[in-house]
């Protein structure tokens, strides 16, 4: 049935989309049909225009003045203390991808190799980064699987870590925040989860940083300094 | 003018997809007191709604080029991420929250109530809101409720027929009812 053409229906079906009864099935049919025809998209915003004044019908309430320096920081206009790592790393991803493209490429590509023996061949890794430190060694391969939800962190070259300090692995997203993926373990490999906004598209660089035992204390962020890092790439 | 002027707004929207920071906290000024306040009656938690409205407003300057003006009106495109995350929070936490019946500002129960005339110019919201305010003080009550609950307490048709201890199908006709009549009734407002 070509709902398109049945503009009392689409209408109908937009008037419950956009209040929210329109549930399960129905609802993901009705959001393809969305993506699909612009009649109704047209038709949800015109029910959004009607209905969500009803959020007016709420008394107005004042955030605490804390919730406006936390998104200024976060969207970058006010430089939160420590954040100006993140500006320097982002400026250096420029010239990180220049200069180690081609040699990062095919490393990572003869490490793949080399893991994906390994790995059961129905679910092969989505996506890998090489890590290194500041001299360009390579210290750690990571290679994520979307199918399984998980990445594993293989470090190459073992590393010293006091034992008062923890290496944390970041996502870093083209704005916003770095998230966490976890803590590493000194040597040896470990496999964590892999969140669905920490894939390459998103989060194209992969850091790891110093931190004290246990990871960051901050909710929104590294605070030690960055020790290795590496693109994140599609494969 | 108001704070929430539809123009006026436009305008700040599309000075911060230009990533212009004054701008930005002039939206933030006009409107964060009527979406956090919108958020705290979803999650009735202060800091549930202060994540929410900051998750947002980060969201807002993301995306605000994707706003496209002549579409939806610029509130109505913020309180649509507003709403979106505020849902997303409510499940993510599980929280419980406490539903009442009386989802509307007390001040705005009485002006829809209110047979006079006047009492809905007095409150402080758009001119969108206001007509449809006008537009559900010609509902019946229960209709108007079964609306409301949906909307703010992101509740199926089933899940309001328990909270309200009705039919299920008495539910259904009166919130498809209800969303025809208020269709109506704003068309008429709009071409008067």
């Amino acid at each position: 049935m070509n709902i398109e053409r049945n503009p009392e229906l689409v209408d109908k079906l937009a008037a419950e989309y956009v209040l929210g009864t329109l549930r399960g099935g129905a609802r993901r049919r009705f959001d393809t049909l969305q993506a699909r025809h612009a009649v109704i998209r047209r038709a949800v915003e015109e029910w959004q225009d009607r209905l969500h004044p009803m959020a007016q019908f709420a008394p107005d309430a004042a955030p605490r003045p804390e919730v406006w320096d936390s998104i200024s920081r976060q969207v970058g206009l006010r430089q939160a203390p420590g954040a100006g790592w993140l500006a320097r790393l982002r400026d250096s991803l420029g010239f990180w991808r220049n200069l180690g493209m081609a040699s990062t490429t095919l490393a990572a590509l003869l490490v793949v190799v080399l893991l994906t023996r390994q790995f059961n061949a129905e679910t092969p890794p989505s996506f890998v980064a090489m890590l290194a430190d500041d001299r360009a060694q390579p210290v750690a391969v990571v290679t994520g699987n979307a199918h399984t939800h998980s990445l594993t962190v293989r470090l190459v070259a073992p590393q010293a870590v006091a034992a008062d300090r923890s290496l944390e692995l970041w996502a870093v997203p083209k704005q916003g925040n770095p998230h966490s993926l976890g803590l590493l373990a000194a040597d040896g490999s470990i496999t964590l989860a892999l969140p669905a906004d920490a894939t390459p598209d998103t989060a194209p660089l992969l850091a790891v940083t110093l931190e004290p035992k246990g990871g960051s204390p901050k909710a929104d962020g590294p605070t030690g300094p960055i020790v290795f890092k590496g693109a994140w790439v599609r494969i | 003018m108001s704070s929430t002027d539809p123009e006026k707004l436009r305008k700040l929207l599309a000075a911060v997809a230009r990533k212009d920071g004054a701008a930005f906290r002039s939206l933030y000024e006009a409107t964060s007191p009527k979406l956090f306040g919108f958020a705290l009656r979803i999650l009735n938690k202060r800091e549930l709604a202060e994540e929410v409205l900051q998750e947002s407003f980060v969201s807002i300057w993301n995306n605000a080029g994707g706003y496209q003006a002549g579409l939806a009106a610029p509130l109505t495109w913020m309180t649509t991420i507003v709403r979106n995350r505020a849902f997303d929070t409510l499940r993510r936490t599980d929280a419980v929250v406490e539903i009442d019946a009386d989802t509307f500002d007390k001040d705005v129960m009485d002006a829809l109530e209110s047979t006079e005339p006047g009492p809905l110019d007095a409150l402080q919201m758009s001119a969108d809101a206001k007509a449809l305010a006008q537009c559900f003080s010609r509902l019946e009550g229960l209709h108007r409720q079964a609306i409301a609950l949906a909307f703010y307490h992101d509740l199926s048709h089933s899940e309001v027929a328990e909270q309200m201890k009705l039919p299920l199908g008495t539910v259904k006709t009166w919130v498809r009812r209800g969303l025809e009549r208020l269709r109506t009734c704003l068309t008429r407002l709009e071409r008067a």
